[in-house]
């Protein structure tokens, strides 16, 4: 079922929020039960099979669990062996539904095998499922979680608002709010969760939708070897981009909104990462409960390690400016650009996810080390802030954008071509209604190369004022998280302390103009559901 | 939060009061005409918003239409035929125009036809062929359009099962979506452009959207533009033709047409569309122009195949009308007389079509083929093209092609002959 889409927003939510409700006012454990059964429903609602998929995963997970929360400290070595049977279950789950196919292809194409590739039904949200249940044993052999039971661990993986994209969450954080919740009709939390989720719905059917209908058939020209002029290619990149921004960022609002309605808070997952000066800021930005994962489970783990076994051998570590280059080669590039091929890999089963996975982490290799480099350059940090915080949002707003493209094209090879288009490569265009009306101007155009073409002037128009529009939201207006803040939207999400005139202008109160404001923006929404559409994060 | 019952009560009846606003504004305006609500001047009379909507709105305008006669074809159709001009014999009136926009495919004819007899009182038919339409081997999938599920019946004749799902969400998406409100909104404000597109309830458009860019981009640019696409047509075709053999895809379906007309009592007139002579260079230099031979021998013997009472009138020939000139690129004033481009001809020459069709002393222009008939047909073509356009010192009939054809003053040899 997706949140926006009728069935959901006007029968699936107000039943179980009027049955969460009402159960609640007599017993809390009844009201969680029904949320639990809600959020199964919720899953098979697309695929019943989905849930026959689910259950035994769940059910071995938390036997797992179970075993290395008594084992515990007695036999570490046991719990040990515990948790590696577990991740390896989880990762092997994962890789047969969502990588088998592509394992076998890629054998194929290297070594010219006869794997015949079959179509495997890839169950819903399996890789945010896969990483938290894994986040999940870790936790409990770190001792980090304890005290739990079957329907604590069933509401946790299966909570629907979080279940199919994200956040991902960890047990610790939710656990302790499922336990005191009141499970009763809140006033400030469903007009919060009101707020929040039509706002992103807004996001999603508004902004993110109509963009998808712009540049779709500029990828499938390029997957089909058509040159596009650098015109095309760059609304195709910026267009791309706009589009998994506030599809993303809606989904996120939605996610937080709709926990909201039953009393509980989720963590950041999404922070105006266009606005980030830096490759690291936007991670940092950019689906924040996958990077936390990734740091806590992957990169922390691999970096202690090398530094122990570099310490073991007498080699130097990493030490702030005055690190040698094996040791930020082996401690700092190595972890990470692993770790983003994990993140690549986690994203699609594919080379173009791989490579875009790579290339994030070569350009967070890139930052780490201007990092390690600037001061010795430039040794006054503040001055550097001020001064070249631009040029970082620029560069790094190009890199994403530019990364996107291999995010989004089908193939390398369309990649490559549109990568080439965006410098230029196959000329720049204007459609010829555009250029027969900019007079002179349009002489001075030829002169440099510009030519016309029998490309649509509207089309073209439409982009860039959605494009321009877009942009506009994205890098100057205060995001949902902000708004509310003196709500706690998320998790820590704190009001500034000295707020710009802007963020105060957007500050969402629970007043009659906001109830009216919002109450467009609903409608808006809910009337460009027509067409329906998933969240691109859905198929992670 | 003291704040919240009221945040939630204000919300929620500020919701409600203005989704009943826009249902009810959607009604009143009615952007697509599918309630049929009376057009009020200065609010409602012009429809520019059913211009990407064509089939809904016409399925609809249709069943209210009660026609003697209707138009089936697609967008040439849509343009170039008035279902109100005075040509029309007393007899034929009331005419509906179901050409759709966009309605490509033998298959959509016989579909929209089989709804305008359903609807009744049906009592003449005239079908425009594209002659493209016979040259592709692609068929569509098996899957039912929306558009499908419309229509009162399946294609075996029993009663369509999904029609009344789909009438719901007809109404539904007229009443409660971004798009009818956007639409309505602007139908009231652009009421008094005089250059407003408009869907007549005849079916019949004004032409705006060409008079419009003719306007803004002269003769030239529109023949120009369309000379390009049809290239990159033609090359399709004649890549889904090659190898071909045996009769030419869809004249089952031609085959069909005439039988449900006969059996529903419908008097039937089929029509190969006009073209402009740009269009049929292109097809013959690119060696398609067997194919055109073939479809014209082969729809004759169809015809009288099923008892010869089916006129079948051919407009495809190198005349007055579609080897007049197009302006020079520079010249953005100068109209041309008969066509819009090279696949829609204006109202004018549809006048005169329907004047030769059912009307008296017209221009000679086309041709009723028969069997009989047809090869001497195929033969004055080829020599009108003779004489209109090989040698001709005037200049050249395809504007400007980004890519070149070559030369095709000769007779192409067939690819395969017609069988």
């Amino acid at each position: 079922m997706l949140f926006n889409s009728y069935s959901f927003i006007f029968g699936f939510l107000p039943a179980v929020l009027i049955g969460f409700y009402v159960l609640g006012s007599r017993r809390r454990d009844w009201a969680l039960l029904w949320l639990t059964a809600a959020s199964l429903l919720f899953y098979a609602w697309w695929r019943p099979i989905n849930v026959l998929l689910i259950a035994p995963s769940i059910l071995i997970n938390y036997s797992l669990a179970r075993a290395l929360e008594q084992t515990g400290e007695a036999k570490p070595a046991f719990a040990r062996t515990i948790l590696i049977a577990g991740i390896v279950f989880n990762l092997c789950f994962l890789g047969y539904f969502k990588y088998l196919n592509f394992a076998e292809s890629a054998l194929n194409d290297a070594f010219g095998t006869g794997f015949v590739l079959t179509q495997l039904i890839l169950p819903l949200g399996i890789s945010f499922i896969t990483f938290q249940k894994i986040a999940f044993l870790v936790d409990v052999q770190a001792g980090r979680v304890s005290r739990f039971s079957l329907a604590d661990y069933g509401l946790f993986v299966l909570f629907f608002p979080q279940l199919i994209a994200g956040p991902i969450v960890h047990y610790r954080e939710m656990m302790p709010q499922f336990r005191a919740v009141p499970c009763r009709y809140d006033p400030e939390n469903v007009a919060v969760g009101i707020s929040l989720f039509f706002f992103g719905l807004a996001k999603k059917v508004i902004l993110a939708d109509p963009m998808s209908q712009l540049v779709a058939p500029l990828y499938a020209r390029a997957a089909a070897g058509g040159a596009q002029s650098m015109t095309e290619a760059w609304i195709a990149a910026l267009g791309f981009t706009l589009q998994i921004y506030f599809d993303f960022s809606g989904y996120s609002d939605m996610a937080l909104g709709l926990a909201r309605f039953f009393g509980i808070k989720l963590p950041v997952n999404f922070n105006s990462p266009l606005q980030a000066t830096s490759i690291i800021d936007f991670w940092l930005r950019w689906h924040v409960s996958l990077t936390r994962f990734l740091t806590a489970y992957i990169y922390n783990p691999l970096t202690l390690n090398l530094t122990r076994k570099r310490l073991a051998a007498g080699k130097p570590i990493f030490g702030g400016r005055n690190t040698s280059v094996p040791a930020f080669l082996n401690l700092l590039a190595m972890p990470t650009i692993l770790t983003m091929l994990v993140s690549g890999i986690w994203h699609g089963a594919g080379y173009t996810y791989i490579l875009w996975g790579l290339l994030h982490g070569v350009l967070l290799c890139i930052n780490h080390a201007w990092r390690l480099i600037r001061p010795r350059i430039w040794p006054n940090a503040k001055v550097y802030s001020a001064r070249m915080a631009p040029v970082g949002f620029l560069l790094t707003f190009l890199s994403v954008v530019a990364a996107m493209v291999m995010f989004r094209a089908p193939t390398l090879s369309a990649t490559l071509m549109l990568w080439k288009g965006m410098v230029g490569a196959y000329g720049v265009t204007l459609p010829a209604a555009v250029f027969s009306r900019l007079g002179p101007i349009a002489g001075w155009l030829s002169a440099i190369g510009v030519q016309p073409a029998w490309t649509s002037g509207s089309l073209l128009l439409t982009a860039v004022v959605r494009i321009g529009c877009l942009l506009a939201i994205a890098l100057l207006m205060p995001n949902t998280l902000r708004m509310l803040a003196a709500f706690e939207p998320a998790i820590g999400v704190k009001p500034d302390r000295t707020p710009s005139r802007v963020a105060r202008l957007f500050t969402w109160a629970p007043d009659g103009a906001w109830a009216l404001g919002l109450a467009c923006i609903a409608l808006a929404g809910i009337l460009s559901l027509g067409q329906l559409s998933e969240f691109l994060y859905w198929q992670f | 939060m003291d704040n919240g019952h009221h945040f939630i009560r204000t919300w929620f009846v500020a919701l409600c009061a203005l989704a009943g606003l826009v249902v009810a504004l959607n009604l009143l305006v009615d952007p697509y005409d599918v309630f049929g609500t009376r057009r009020i001047a200065g609010l409602s009379l012009l429809k520019p918003g059913a211009k990407n909507h064509a089939l809904l709105t016409k399925t609809y305008q249709e069943a209210r239409a009660h026609p003697v006669t209707v138009l089936i074809g697609s967008s040439s159709t849509h343009i170039g035929i008035d279902a109100a001009a005075p040509e029309w014999p007393g007899p034929m009136r009331p005419v509906y125009n179901y050409g759709i926009p966009g309605g490509a495919g033998v298959s959509m004819r016989l579909d929209t036809l089989r709804e305008a007899i359903f609807n009744g009182p049906l009592k003449n038919a005239v079908v425009f062929l594209d002659f493209q339409d016979f040259f592709s081997i692609n068929r569509p999938g098996d899957g039912r359009s929306e558009d499908d599920r419309r229509y009162h019946l399946l294609p075996d004749g029993r009663p369509n099962p999904d029609r009344a799902l789909q009438i719901a969400n007809d109404m539904f998406l007229s009443l409660a979506t971004m798009g009818s409100l956007v639409d309505s909104l602007k139908t009231i404000a652009l009421q008094r452009d005089p250059t407003l597109l408009n869907l007549a309830p005849d079916g019949s458009s004004n032409e705006a959207d060409f008079s419009n860019a003719f306007r803004t981009d002269g003769m030239h640019d529109l023949f120009a533009q369309k000379d390009d696409y049809e290239v990159e047509r033609a090359e399709r075709l004649r890549r889904s033709m090659a190898g071909w053999q045996g009769a030419l895809p869809d004249l089952n379906v031609v085959r069909a047409i005439i039988a449900l007309a006969r059996a529903n009592h419908v008097k039937l007139t089929l029509v190969l569309t006009p073209h402009h002579a740009d269009a049929l260079e292109i097809y013959w230099r690119m060696g398609l122009w067997p194919r055109i031979e073939q479809l014209k021998t082969e729809l004759a013997g169809l015809v009288a195949e099923q008892g010869g009472d089916v006129p079948l009138w051919d407009f495809l020939n190198y005349d007055a009308f579609n080897t007049e000139g197009v302006p020079a690129a520079e010249d953005r004033r100068t109209p041309t007389q008969w066509y819009w481009e090279p696949s829609h001809f204006k109202k004018q020459l549809g006048a005169i079509v329907i004047q030769r069709m059912f009307g008296t002393d017209a221009p000679r222009f086309g041709a009723v083929l028969t069997p009989e008939n047809v090869g001497a047909v195929n033969q004055l073509v080829r020599d009108h093209r003779q004489s209109r356009v090989c040698g001709h010192e005037r200049p050249a009939l395809l504007t400007s092609l980004a890519r070149p054809l070559p030369d095709g003053c000769a007779m192409p040899a067939m690819a395969r002959g017609p069988t």
